[in-house]
């Protein structure tokens, strides 16, 4: 009976090692033949509108074609996808950021996309849809595993009132510097004794390394050298970094913190909160359904990201990409459908712009007159010529928590900058050696 | 034809009841930890499609040399100790206060239990509106102290962060640990009490004389039980870590565990931290019962 036990128990210990091979096989493509796609993205309620729209659509000019559309909270996306990949039972088509993309494209779980499927007769002819750089972070071997559904850079959102209330012109006075968005901030912050009950600006906190990474670049600092073996160059651009944010914190001058309401949010209430947010092109469309009337006022205008005085490098905010990918695991057919699938409902990017005021990076999405049209969209296009996509690696999630961890001992906890600094290294230089 | 004894025939159905659940644990539980401690020893990574190679001890070696692993054993530590003493000493109160009252006893019970009815999460999410700078916490403390306008920075200073999440915790289950001493309590022997009465011992007297040592096995079990769920705490930890608060003093080995499995990728490594949590809770546990067991009162 024992000796039984340890035999079941040896078996299916020794198991897993056995079934780590992939689920790859080739079939006969037959067009007609009944597929079945599920796409899992993250909640949106605009977009989900309009992209429920467009497969029905799609079903409609291929009848055997069925799409499960099923969405989750993007918190909670990264996890599920990470899970249902590992058990190798992924969605079929799926959404996620730059940061946690590259992962899946690493390890080979994505699908390497044939242009004939989507009617185009190369790779580089895919690649001509879009602006330099948008593609990046899913390329891989000389192959494309994503295509780009939003390309996001945060400019600075202001409330003209709140300035005129504090005494200032928005128009001449708004911040053109990190150091004048700390002064403005100091004159635009009221409290309570150290209770904030108004802030000035607030920093976007959990973009890390698409917010804050930036501003250490425009110093002369890097996260780690050109040859990617050593971790954190330029330590003077680190330190004034650090010294800004905890004289930013609690610690310091007391502007703001990660723990208040998130400021885009308080932000479109337009309730004398905050007189600054950063966010996207896409927040207008959350400001327009939210609180119409200062939407439609002339209360709001958006500014670009501010430069620190003492920069030797030109940088705005790094560009966020969401792409659109196609899971690898499943049969070609499958992966063929699903690639058409993506190709047709990117292919509405005017939709996108109009509906949900999403941007891809693409020529003619650029050029159109409806990305014209919109408010204060040459402001951010404008800094995306200056900005790099947010910092992809097979790491990147965590770089970002350890960029998020140091900044937090600066301006949170006080620590000396120094001390921050040399700690940030140290876990940075272990991520680099264990990649 | 083989002869088989009712002893045997007994036992034959005992094994089939039992069975089910015995299979139960092995898939469910057995299976996965004995699995964890397998995948120690191999680099396996989430995501990938390589297969694992044998590392020996170097997960575990990395680990140990790890400051973050020991900082998450110093936060799991700060609130295991912090949430644990307090739970058992007031859910004892509260129990030995509750079963003293004739009136209203169900009514106190179900009220004290309602917080153990919330997900972790939405608990974690309504204390957060109250530690807000300008949420009820602040007002509260201000008003009692006379300290206008003090922000005591519930979500951002380290030690009012092992306040805050201990304060939830201690708050979520002290209901649940309380009915737990109410049956305890109830067991006492009637006859017992009412022999302490004529024998004209007080109520102290009584409650430290004979309540108290026949409620040590009670004790016991509610001691272990709360430990081992500090030490296993998770959702208070990871949702103040999401709204912002610092993660460092709130790095418990189950978040430091999450992270390094579900953000790094890196399954061995977290299952070396889970393996190492869980030599912690055996080893407690032992000696736990071990100190009680040279402790047995019986009347």
């Amino acid at each position: 009976m024992k000796r039984m036990v340890c035999l079941i128990l040896l078996t299916a210990l020794l198991m897993p090692l056995f079934a780590q091979g992939g689920v790859e096989e080739k079939a006969v493509l037959d067009m007609s033949a009944p597929v079945t796609l599920t796409i899992w993205t993250h909640e949106d309620a605009n977009r989900k509108v309009l992209e429920q729209e467009l497969i029905a659509e799609f079903m409609e000019m291929n009848p055997n074609v069925t799409v499960d559309y099923q969405t989750y909270p993007s918190s909670k996306m990264r996890e599920l996808l990470t899970v249902s990949f590992s058990a190798n039972q992924g969605p079929d088509i799926f959404n996620q950021s730059q940061s946690v993309v590259r992962q899946f494209v690493i390890e080979g779980r994505v699908s390497a996309l044939d242009p004939e499927w989507i009617g185009e007769a190369s790779l580089d002819d895919v690649t001509g849809r879009y602006i330099p750089g948008a593609l990046a972070a899913v390329e891989y071997d000389g192959d494309i595993h994503g295509l780009p559904l939003e390309y996001t850079n945060f400019c600075t959102y202001l409330n003209k009132n709140i300035f005129r209330d504090a005494g200032l012109d928005p128009e001449k006075d708004y911040p053109k510097t990190w150091e004048e968005v700390m002064e403005v901030s100091k004159k635009l912050v009221l409290r309570e004794g150290e209770i904030i009950t108004r802030r000035g600006y607030d920093f976007r906190y959990p973009s890390y390394t698409m917010q804050f990474l930036p501003m250490v670049e425009q110093l002369g600092g890097k996260l780690m050298s050109d040859d990617g073996k050593t971790a954190v160059v330029g330590d003077e651009a680190w330190l004034q970094f650090f010294t800004y944010m905890r004289d930013w914190g609690p610690e310091g001058y007391n502007l703001g913190g990660p723990t208040y309401l998130p400021p885009r949010k308080v932000f479109d209430n337009n309730n004398n909160e905050i007189a600054m947010s950063d966010s996207g092109l896409y927040q207008q469309g959350r400001m327009k359904k939210a609180n119409p009337d200062f939407f439609n006022s002339d209360d709001w205008m958006v500014i670009p990201f501010p430069q620190f005085e003492d920069a030797v490098v030109e940088t705005a905010g790094a560009i966020a990409c969401h792409y659109y990918m196609v899971n690898g695991q499943i049969d070609t057919l499958n992966q063929m459908w699903a690639w058409k699938l993506v190709d047709f409902m990117l292919s509405h990017s005017a939709d996108y712009l109009e509906q949900v005021n999403l941007v891809q990076p693409t020529y003619e999405l650029f050029e159109s007159d409806a990305f014209a049209a919109l408010p204060f969209s040459d402001v951010f296009a404008a800094d995306m010529k200056k900005g790099d996509l947010v910092y992809f690696a097979g790491n990147s999630s965590a770089v970002n928590d350890k960029l998020k961890g140091a900044v937090e001992s600066a301006m949170l906890l006080g620590e000396d900058p120094a001390t921050v600094l040399e700690n940030f290294r140290k876990e940075i230089q272990i991520l680099i050696d264990d990649e | 034809m083989k002869y088989i004894g009712i002893e045997k025939k007994k036992a034959r159905w005992g094994y089939m009841f039992v069975a089910p659940a015995v299979l139960l644990f092995f898939m469910f539980s057995l299976y996965p930890m004995l699995n964890a401690f397998y995948n120690t020893f191999f680099n396996i990574k989430l995501l990938s499609l390589r297969a694992p190679k044998f590392v020996g001890l170097k997960n575990y070696i990395f680990v140990l040399n790890s400051p973050s692993f020991w900082n998450s054993m110093k936060a799991t530590a700060l609130f295991t100790l912090g949430a644990f003493i307090p739970l058992t000493i007031f859910s004892l109160i509260f129990g030995l206060i509750v079963t003293s009252r004739m009136r209203n006893q169900k009514a106190i019970q179900l009220l004290m239990y309602t917080p153990a009815v919330l997900s972790s999460v939405v608990a974690a999410l309504i204390w957060m509106i109250i530690f807000d700078p300008r949420g009820i916490g602040n007002s509260i403390v201000n008003n009692i102290l006379q300290t206008h306008g003090i922000d005591h920075r519930w979500l951002t200073d380290p030690v009012m962060l092992r306040v805050s999440t201990v304060t939830i915790y201690v708050w979520k289950y002290i209901g649940y640990f309380t009915i737990i001493f109410v049956t305890g309590i109830a067991k006492v022997p009637e006859s017992t009490l009412e022999a302490a009465t004529i024998a004209g011992a007080s109520t102290m007297q009584t409650i430290r004389l004979i309540v108290l040592p026949l409620l040590k096995p009670t004790t016991l079990m509610v001691s272990i039980v709360t430990m081992l769920n500090c030490l296993k705490s998770f959702s208070t930890q990871y949702l103040f870590t999401q709204r912002g608060a610092p993660l460092e003093p709130l790095n418990v080995v189950t978040l430091n565990i999450y992270n390094t499995a579900m953000r790094d990728l890196n399954i061995s490594r977290a299952c070396v931290m889970s393996f190492l949590l869980f030599l912690v809770m055996m080893i407690l546990t032992l000696s736990r019962m071990s100190s009680s067991e040279r402790n047995v009162t019986e009347y």
